[in-house]
């Protein structure tokens, strides 16, 4: 999230699209329904299905799953033919006035610089024009036909409202209503906010779905101010501390990337990943990538990080550049049996991912596996799924008992970024163990074997700083980070196993540790463990924004709402002087209000003043954004099953660049199949969570929720000759699943280029450990991915369904 | 067992209830025993987080001599300001819930149709030797380009978001000690 | 002073946080239950469920969807009709707590007959009594009576995260219904309050009662 929870009670206009958040973030409802009071806010859902969250918003706009490019595509055309756009912002704060190389193009639905045989761009082509200092070249008047804002209003001509309405099913009068109702936040004292979660991020194009609302919300004005912002309601529950501390492949802890082959040596990753300011007045935060690199690797190695040994660099895994290392990497190598080993924490692939006939099979190669849950779970058991024989599966399985979440003690980050602790109630039941508690002890058994027998690569193993037992709080502090030899700064000295205060004193020579310098300033010698926090005082701003920052503690550097520079003019003045997250005091000539990101005083002082968007080079929200892998400018492309043949928007019918493995094309239906005519979306539940591993072992919920159900219109069930309640058998080309019929209204049929498309939509919480409840819905779904990500396309496939006969997944 | 739905129905249209009850109010202390003691009376409140989506509301732990007993929402909380869904007021069962539970170490030898219980160290050992086994056999040290890469390709990780970032930061520490190239999370499902 | 509750069904989302709330404070188990194509699950108030949340969705002749959600529970009558039906055999059965309006459920209801008990059920006006076949006790919601003798709101009201559920006492609860069905009334001009002067479990509604469930409000 941009900004936080509470901050969505600011919005003047509430659009929720790829999320239905009164079901799956059900307290943040409250912050929604406030905005509502408080501000007299509209509420907006934009969703395949009438949910829980439409019951409560102001009115639903059904979409066809998988078009929400052409959708917001239409809204940008329909701001920028309408001159809707909030000017200065745009003008000053986005790359609108940027000059774009003379290489990009567009044509029949491809970008320049396309190679069909590798299925990549390469992204040169969509340069800027730079000067001969390196510098971005920008026409102010916007006159220049590459100009950023002219090219924008070029691509997006094309997403007239007709056509939208032909793509999407949703009918102009709606179309037209969110437009004007959303748009209307374009003013500078208005704030409109956009909530989206996995129903914007599980396509192939789910990147790009979240670039156009940034370029929605950027026209508009609305990032950086209160009540604005794209807010990602992030679904796990510490998601968001878990992808900031990067359990990911292709990321270390605080947003760098993984080392590749390509970069050698520590200076060679350094500076690859430092870049240069690409205009003036840019602060280019990232200038500041060594201090927080080398830190990360002094807190991994400790005193075995050396100058000399690029602080650990030299002995970190390089991956092969241009090579993916993602799950659904590691299900392949599964399948063609390279992969031996596996830990699976926490997670339940054979269920919750798609494609799971796949993945279910392909865990039958490993040798050895090791679990570790709660509950057991579809994977810790694949081994004696129905319909296999456990002496032909030779994979041995190592399940560990997990501790809950009330069981141990430690921090998590809400989606708004607040680090939060929690305290352990009871111990562990039985044996069970936080994860700590198995890592610590397994690590010092396997260096113990590699001192003493030595093995290959010994030296990272060995060198890591690695404790005899583990202590949650140690950990806290050894994120945030400590001084490694006493350093003197000014007037100031700083002993060696001091705290680091704040990112800014992290260095670069190794006298300085911390395991993430976003969590830097969490845990400091004179605030403490910060993430314990309970002291509710606000000023009177403060009460007024609903930010409280004596609770807890924020990242980075408790800033409670990101890009807060962009919330006010030129000047330092608030675009909305109701509700202002900082402002400039030209008097004391500092910023008053939120911890302002990144120094110096307003734009408009050509020496000190800074642009708003710190972490970028360039200093400024990217309307054109040269870096994803699939286009400078979101497009809209069917997913990869679909049911039309062609794209009305162009003759490239899927993304070009989505990617797959293996073998897994010769497993989907043709486009516009008439075997597979019913485009099948899937979701979570309330009462569920994910796979349902926990919930499906709690009774109440189970009682609440107890089987699997496939929501389909009274149309689809009368062509059917299904009633609500009926047993129904869903097929795609990858495997058949049963559900029982709810028949209901919520879900509407769509009139897509003239003709009637059906939709259905299934939760996938429900697995066949749990008794007579049904089986994975995944079985369903396509391993197709996002470019970008590598994110699954949950959201939109192709199946068929019929009545059951007889049902035995269900009972 | 004359008062009926529909006497009632009358009643109220007639504006006058058929049967007066109110005035004979009893008072529970002095009636029947139905009053329940309050079962978190005397309990230590320990403050936690939910352990579901990331609106992260807090919660109050209720325990006593080392059980819990109940739970519910921080009212402190500015978030959550004591209010859960169904998932969060359901924490209290979930937790005590034996259902399923793994409580000891397993295993589950190749072909087997079965797990065994085991104890902590013999499957941490027995762990411990299968990673370096596979490491031992398959780091790619140099790759075919002659760079040095020191990769494992043939050992993946896959989890998770219900981990603290303390845990977090120590899975990935542990992680880049191996030199693990295929390590992914609830980030993507 | 008696209490009251106020539900406003249009500030309900159906999660049913309230629906296991009540469960889990009253140590209840669950039942068995099956997807017969419904949300709404257990389908009915019973010995396990004290409170449940109802959901019925239609299409309106414009092609509007609406979704109403009512979590349903006792009404707490300020006259309850289910205690006059038992002082009728056993006195003590049924209580109203003086200092609450609490209508409460004993232990003696064991010793009513099942057709003691189907009787009181009918003389509900709301459908609410069930009773536990095992034990034989007549069962519904008990205002968490335990935790309101403590100076603590019910657990289902703790627990509501949108605001569609209050407590406090009666003549202030009355006004906040009053005062927000005032609001209610511009974006649905259909609604009402069910029932305000005789229960003390006031709801608003904001559509005909039809579009609830039969009992949802008497009027």
């Amino acid at each position: 999230m941009t900004n936080h929870w509470i901050d969505i009670g600011n919005a003047d206009c509430v659009l929720i699209m790829g999320s239905n958040c009164a079901e799956h973030h059900p307290v943040s409802f409250k912050w929604v329904l406030r905005a509502k009071e408080k501000k007299g806010a509209t509420l907006i859902h934009v969703d395949p299905k009438f949910s829980r969250t439409s019951a409560r918003c102001d009115y639903h706009v059904p979409i066809r799953s998988g078009t929400d490019i052409a959708f917001l595509g239409g809204m940008v055309n329909y701001i920028l033919q309408n001159k809707l756009y909030q000017e200065e912002y745009v003008k000053n704060y986005t790359n609108a006035s940027f000059v774009v190389g003379k290489k990009f193009d567009f044509k029949d639905g491809v970008f320049s610089g396309y190679d069909p045989k590798t299925r990549k761009y390469d992204k040169s082509f969509w340069a800027f024009e730079k000067d001969d200092k390196g510098m971005i070249v920008s026409d102010p008047t916007l006159k220049n036909p590459r100009c950023v804002i002219n090219l924008l209003k070029k691509h997006y001509s094309r997403y007239k409202v007709d056509l939208v309405s032909q793509v999407t099913g949703v009918s102009k009068e709606n179309i037209l209503k969110v437009y004007k109702q959303f748009t209307a936040t374009g003013k500078p004292e208005k704030a409109g906010t956009i909530l989206y979660a996995l129903g914007w991020t599980q396509h192939t194009t789910g990147v790009q779905n979240i670039r156009t609302s940034a370029i929605v919300q950027l026209l508009l004005g609305n990032i950086g101010v209160a009540g604005g912002g794209i807010n990602a309601l992030r679904g796990e529950p510490n998601v968001q501390g878990s992808t900031d501390h990067t359990i990911l492949w292709d990321s270390l802890p605080g947003y760098f990337p993984t080392p590749r082959a390509n970069w050698q040596t520590l200076d060679e990753y350094i500076k690859a990943n430092t870049p240069a300011p690409t205009r003036p007045q840019s602060t280019n935060w990232k200038a500041n990538n060594p201090k927080y690199i080398v830190s990360l690797f002094k807190g991994w190695f400790g005193d075995a990080a050396t100058k000399e040994n690029g602080f650990g660099y030299d002995w970190l895994a390089k991956l092969e550049p241009g090579q993916n290392y993602s799950y659904y990497w590691a299900i392949e190598q599964c399948k063609q049996k390279k992969m031996k080993g596996g830990f699976v924490f926490g997670v339940n692939p054979c269920q919750s991912f798609p494609h799971t006939h796949k993945v279910r099979a392909a865990l039958d190669n490993l040798e050895w596996m090791v679990g570790c849950e709660v509950h057991n779970s579809e994977t810790t058991d694949n081994w004696h799924r129905p319909g296999v024989d456990p002496a032909t599966i030779k994979t041995e399985v190592f399940l560990l008992p997990s501790a809950h979440r009330i069981e141990k003690e430690g921090t998590i980050s809400n989606s708004g970024r607040w680090l939060q602790w929690f305290d352990k109630a009871i111990e562990p039941q039985g044996e069970a163990r936080d994860f700590g508690h198995i890592m610590v002890p397994l690590m010092n058994k396997v260096r113990e074997l590699y001192k003493a027998e030595g093995g290959v690569h010994k030296e990272p193993i060995l060198g890591l700083r690695w404790p005899e037992d583990f202590k949650a709080e140690e950990w806290t502090k050894r994120i945030n980070g400590y001084y490694e030899a006493d350093v003197t700064a000014g007037d100031k000295t700083f002993r060696k196993g001091q705290l680091v205060d704040k990112f800014m004193d992290l260095k670069a020579d190794g006298t300085t540790s911390s395991l993430n310098w976003l969590y830097c300033n969490s845990y400091t010698e004179e605030g403490g463990n910060k993430a314990k926090r309970r002291d509710l005082s606000q000023t009177p701003m403060q009460e007024k924004l609903g930010i409280y920052p004596n609770w807890s503690w924020c990242w980075p550097v408790n800033r409670r709402v990101l890009y807060n520079r962009a919330s006010v003019d030129v000047k330092g003045k608030p675009w909305n002087p109701d509700l202002p997250v900082i402002m400039w005091d030209e008097t004391a000539k500092k910023w008053v209000g939120d911890v302002v990101d990144g120094g110096g005083a307003p734009l408009a002082d050509k020496e000190k003043g800074r642009l708003p968007y710190i972490m970028c080079a360039d200093g400024v929200g990217h309307l054109y954004g040269p870096g994803r892998e699939d286009g400078p400018f979101p497009e809209q492309y069917e997913p990869v099953e679909t049911p039309l043949k062609t794209n009305p928007f162009s003759k490239q019918l899927s993304s070009p660049v989505f990617r797959y493995f293996g073998e897994d094309m010769k497993q989907m239906a043709a486009p516009g199949d008439s075997k597979y005519p019913i485009v099948l979306t899937t979701y979570s539940m309330t009462e569920h969570w994910c796979g349902g591993g926990e919930t499906r072992n709690t009774p109440g919920l189970l009682e609440a929720e107890p089987q699997l159900y496939v929501e389909m219109s009274p149309e689809l069930a009368k062509e059917k000759g299904i009633k609500n309640g009926d047993g129904v058998i869903l097929e795609s080309v990858r495997g058949k699943v049963e559900a029982i019929a709810m028949v209901t209204y919520r879900i509407r049929p769509f009139k897509i280029m003239g003709k009637t498309v059906h939709l259905v939509g299934m939760p996938f919480a429900y697995g066949w450990l749990t008794p007579k409840c049904g089986d994975s819905t995944n079985r369903l779904t396509t391993m197709v991915l996002d470019p970008n990500t590598f994110i699954q396309e949950d959201k939109a496939c192709m199946v068929n369904l019929h009545k059951a006969d007889k049902l035995t997944e269900i009972g | 067992m004359k008062s009926t739905r529909r006497s009632f129905l009358k009643g109220i249209g007639a504006g006058v209830l058929a049967l007066s009850l109110g005035h004979m109010g009893f008072s529970l202390k002095e009636a029947h025993a139905y009053a329940r003691s309050l079962k978190i009376e005397g309990a230590k409140e320990v403050h936690s987080v939910c352990p579901f989506c990331a609106v992260c509301c807090q919660i109050i732990a209720h325990v006593k001599d080392g059980q819990l007993i109940s739970t519910e929402g921080d009212p402190d909380f500015p978030i959550n300001e004591g209010s859960l869904c169904a998932k969060g007021a359901s924490l209290y069962s979930m937790y005590t819930g034996k259902h399923g539970r793994i409580l000891k170490p397993q295993y589950r030898a190749p072909g087997s149709d079965h797990w065994e219980e085991k104890d902590w160290d013999w499957t941490l050992t027995e762990i411990a030797k299968r990673i370096k086994k596979t490491r031992d056999e398959s780091m790619i040290v140099k790759d075919d380009k002659g760079r040095t890469v020191n990769r494992l390709e043939t050992i993946f990780w896959m989890g998770t978001s219900h981990a603290s970032n303390e845990e977090c930061a120590c899975i990935q520490e542990a992680l880049k000690g191996l030199g693990i190239a295929s390590l992914d999370h609830q980030a993507r499902v | 002073m008696p209490k009251a509750f106020f539900v406003d069904t249009s500030r309900c989302t159906a999660c049913r946080g309230c629906q296991l709330a009540c469960k889990d404070w009253h140590n209840l188990p669950a039942n068995d239950t099956k997807q017969t194509g419904s949300h709404q699950n257990p389908p009915e108030l019973n010995p396990y469920n004290l409170k449940i949340v109802r959901f019925n969705d239609y299409m309106d002749e414009k092609g509007v969807v609406h979704w109403n959600f009512f979590p349903e529970q006792c009404r707490h009558c300020v006259q309850p009709p289910c205690k006059d039906t038992a002082d009728m055999t056993m006195e003590g059965a049924i209580v109203q707590d003086e200092a609450t309006g609490a209508v409460i459920f004993t232990e003696m209801t064991q010793k009513l007959s099942a057709e003691d008990c189907e009787s009181i059920r009918e003389a509900c006006p709301y459908n609410v009594p069930r009773r536990d076949e095992k034990t034989g006790m007549l069962t519904k919601c008990d205002m968490c009576i335990d935790r309101v003798g403590a100076g603590m709101v019910p657990m289902c009201v703790k627990t509501c995260p949108t605001g569609a559920m209050s407590f406090g006492e009666r003549e202030e609860i009355l006004e906040k219904a009053k005062k927000r069905l005032e609001v209610v009334k511009k974006d649905f001009p259909k609604a009402y309050l069910a029932d305000p002067n005789d229960v003390n479990v006031i709801y608003l509604l904001v559509d005909t009662k039809d579009r609830y469930f039969p009992f949802a409000s008497v009027q």
